[in-house]
């Protein structure tokens, strides 16, 4: 048999298998674990290596080491978003319950990690820039990101009707995600075009190994975090969601 | 329709008008100040006054049914938003950018600045609208959807207000305007593209 | 154009219906032709609760189905599912065979009157029924007039609707239904908030509509066993 057929056929059985909540639970159950232990050994591996092999920078000292939280952050903080619109697309296209809980259970996980860094960032700019804030392009746009997770999240809880909360906020998140792009692009225009030199420089030096591979390990661990979190998000908004089917019901009856 | 009822006309052009005026009102009266200003302040009250006319966009035909039978109709609802967004920003960011002119002069903006800004917002507002009637048709069942219509569409329109206010700014340091002109008829384009499906979408999914 | 390729579609449609008649004989029920309107196995919920679920409705040209049941059991919900303004959580609806989702033959079949009358209070009665004629691509002003006439409205009708009276405006949502000429009439609650004689003109209509080969869907409260719509409908209790 053709090995790509066999490949396609699994991740397609695989893929209608998630599709429905009860397999979900039952395959998450196993999941959730690996990514949380897989998330602790790759970050407390990552941050070891970060916070003490790693040398100090010869300019910013040791307070660069801030970046082993904000960088994967930031990079979450995007990653997310593109999940949750995706998993939207998904929901809307193919009208897949699970898809809808992926995208809701991320919102708040991105806001999070937007967050995150944003705080961060500042932190890391009190010292280095100076400033807590800065007109940044950067910055910028991830407070705008910030603000298109929140109103994500206000427009799922302002609709009485989940169903219908679940599908108008699908349908923000896929034209959030056509706009962030252009967004984007407009901040950096604006920025530069209001700031003289800004400190961030652009394609600076490039990054010894021994801090480069401490950033990794961060980052796909914090992806794993992610990863953790939406599993348990997902999980409870299930058992919430289900909580009238009958698999649902069994299990309580079991439990008790 | 919206020509049928003047106050539905009038009330966006009171509310840009007024915006753009507590400016001076609550900053040191200096020409100078105003007229580095007046541009983006005349933006931001462009974006504040579309934002207000958005929930009269979808709402009155919700309430009185015409809407469900637009979605049922055999006509191509994508077609019917669009026109009906076409016609609602020629009563509301057409009517502002026309007024935009007198505002200038309150401003103290140069003739010159206040042509560029008067093509900024006709070629900015037809977007302002497309992309607002997203989030109109999106809250269009909610009882009190306003507050909730400024969170979720007030980021997208970003671009917009950037290239826009962008435009003023650029011409009055005597620096070529070009790349905003195109930036903001390339988001046009799109908006004029892309947003109908999406309006029509979230009409379909919203009312049930 | 448009009416071009509605013709062009007619034969492939038949041949649809053919198909899926063959594979309906193989059902233990066994109809002996597809049904023009038909719920298989439909299951609607508002928020958590199940308002019915393995629903099954069909329609034929020239019945009247009446939807029966008691507040809040769904009738409306079950109307508005069936036009296709909502997606139902479980089935299909099929028109002559085919699911009605972006089904061009059956917007141009079905009309739906309910609790929104559908009128635009700024405009007068002769406007509102323009604009539905334009929607389906017509415009007959003395049409308009006739059937104003038939609805006893001619003596408004260059009023502004928002001052018409309830029973008018239903009446002008009447007229409405009797312009569009189409085939399925959805009606939720058709007889409140009209007079005696208006009812018996609406009841008058139906009757005219389902000897035409047309066909009802209506919800009411009231029984329909004294009407002179009684002999013509079957009734079904949610």
């Amino acid at each position: 048999m053709n090995p790509f057929k066999s490949i396609w056929n699994f991740l397609y059985i695989s893929f209608h298998r998630l599709g429905s909540p009860r397999e979900f639970y039952t395959i998450s159950a196993y999941a959730t674990p690996v990514f949380g232990l897989l998330f602790l050994g790759l970050s407390t591996y990552g941050a070891y290596l970060g916070l003490f092999v790693a040398p100090a920078d010869y300019q910013q000292g040791d307070s660069f080491r801030i970046i082993y939280v904000h960088v994967p952050a930031a990079w979450l903080s995007l990653f997310i978003y593109v999940v949750m619109a995706c998993a939207s697309a998904i929901g809307l296209i193919w009208r897949m319950k699970m898809a809808f809980v992926v995208a809701l259970c991320s919102a708040p996980i991105g806001a999070a990690f937007t967050f995150l860094a944003l705080a961060t960032g500042s932190l890391w700019g009190a010292p280095i820039w100076g400033t807590w804030w800065e007109w940044d392009a950067r910055l910028t746009s991830e407070l705008i990101l910030l603000f298109l997770y929140s109103g994500v999240m206000a427009l799922y809880y302002a609709f009485d009707d989940r169903r219908t909360a679940e599908r108008a906020t699908a349908m923000l998140a896929v034209v959030g995600v056509v706009i962030v792009p252009i967004i984007h692009y407009s901040v950096e225009w604006w920025s530069s075009l209001h700031q003289g030199a800004t400190v961030f420089r652009e394609g600076g030096p490039a990054m010894p190994a021994n801090m480069l591979t401490p950033l990794l390990l961060m980052a796909l661990g914090f992806t794993f975090f992610y990863g953790y979190c939406l599993f348990h998000r997902a999980r409870n908004m299930v058992l919430h969601n289900e909580r009238n089917s009958s698999w649902v019901r069994e299990m309580i009856n079991e439990l008790e | 329709m919206l020509f049928r009822n003047t106050a539905t006309l009038v009330q966006p052009l009171c509310f840009f008008v007024l915006i753009a005026l507590l400016f001076p009102l609550s900053l040191p009266a200096e020409n100078a100040l105003l007229q580095r200003i007046g541009g983006g302040v005349i933006w931001v009250a462009a974006v504040l006054a579309t934002l207000l006319s958005l929930e009269s966009m979808f709402k009155p035909d919700h309430r009185d049914g015409v809407l469900e039978q637009l979605i049922i109709s055999p006509r191509s609802l994508t077609t019917a938003v669009l026109a009906k967004s076409l016609a609602h920003w020629s009563a509301t960011g057409l009517v502002l950018t026309l007024f935009s002119p007198l505002l200038s002069f309150a401003f103290r903006i140069p003739a010159e600045q206040a042509w560029v800004l008067f093509i900024s917002l006709l070629i900015g507002t037809p977007s302002l609208t497309l992309i607002g009637a997203i989030g109109a048709a999106l809250t269009v069942t909610l009882h009190r959807g306003g507050v909730l219509l400024a969170i979720i569409i007030l980021p997208l329109y970003i671009p917009i207000l950037i290239f826009g206010a962008g435009m003023v700014g650029q011409s009055t340091q005597g620096a070529a305007i070009d790349s905003q002109v195109y930036a903001l008829l390339a988001i046009g384009v799109l908006a004029t593209t892309l947003s109908p499906f999406a309006i029509a979408a979230s009409l379909r999914l919203t009312i049930d | 154009m448009q009416a071009k390729h509605g013709i062009a579609k007619l034969p492939f449609l038949q041949n649809h219906c053919c198909i899926a008649f063959m594979s309906s004989a193989a059902r233990p029920h066994q109809p002996d032709t597809v049904a023009s309107l038909a719920a298989v196995d439909i299951r609607c919920q508002r928020g958590e609760r199940t308002l019915f679920s393995g629903l099954e409705l069909s329609l034929e040209r020239g019945q009247c189905l009446h939807i029966a049941g008691a507040n809040g059991s769904g009738k409306t919900t079950l109307l508005r599912t069936v036009c296709g303004l909502r997606k139902a959580d479980e089935g299909h609806v099929r028109w002559q065979g085919k699911d009605i989702n972006d089904n061009h033959d059956f917007a141009r079949a079905v009309a739906y009157l309910g609790h929104k009358d559908g009128l635009k209070d700024a405009l007068s009665p002769a406007e509102n029924l323009q604009f539905y004629q334009q929607l389906d691509g017509v415009l007959n002003t003395t049409l308009i007039d006739s059937t104003l006439q038939r609805m006893q409205l001619l003596q408004c009708a260059d009023l502004a609707t928002v001052n018409l009276s309830f029973g008018q405006r239903r009446r002008l949502a009447f007229a409405r239904l009797l312009l569009q000429r189409k085939s399925l009439w959805i009606l939720d609650e058709p007889f409140t908030g009209i007079d005696i004689a208006g009812r018996d003109l609406v009841e008058q209509i139906c009757l005219e509509h389902l000897a035409a080969d047309g066909m009802i869907l209506l919800t009411s409260h009231q029984s329909l066993d004294h009407s002179s719509l009684a002999s013509a409908t079957r009734v079904v209790t949610l």
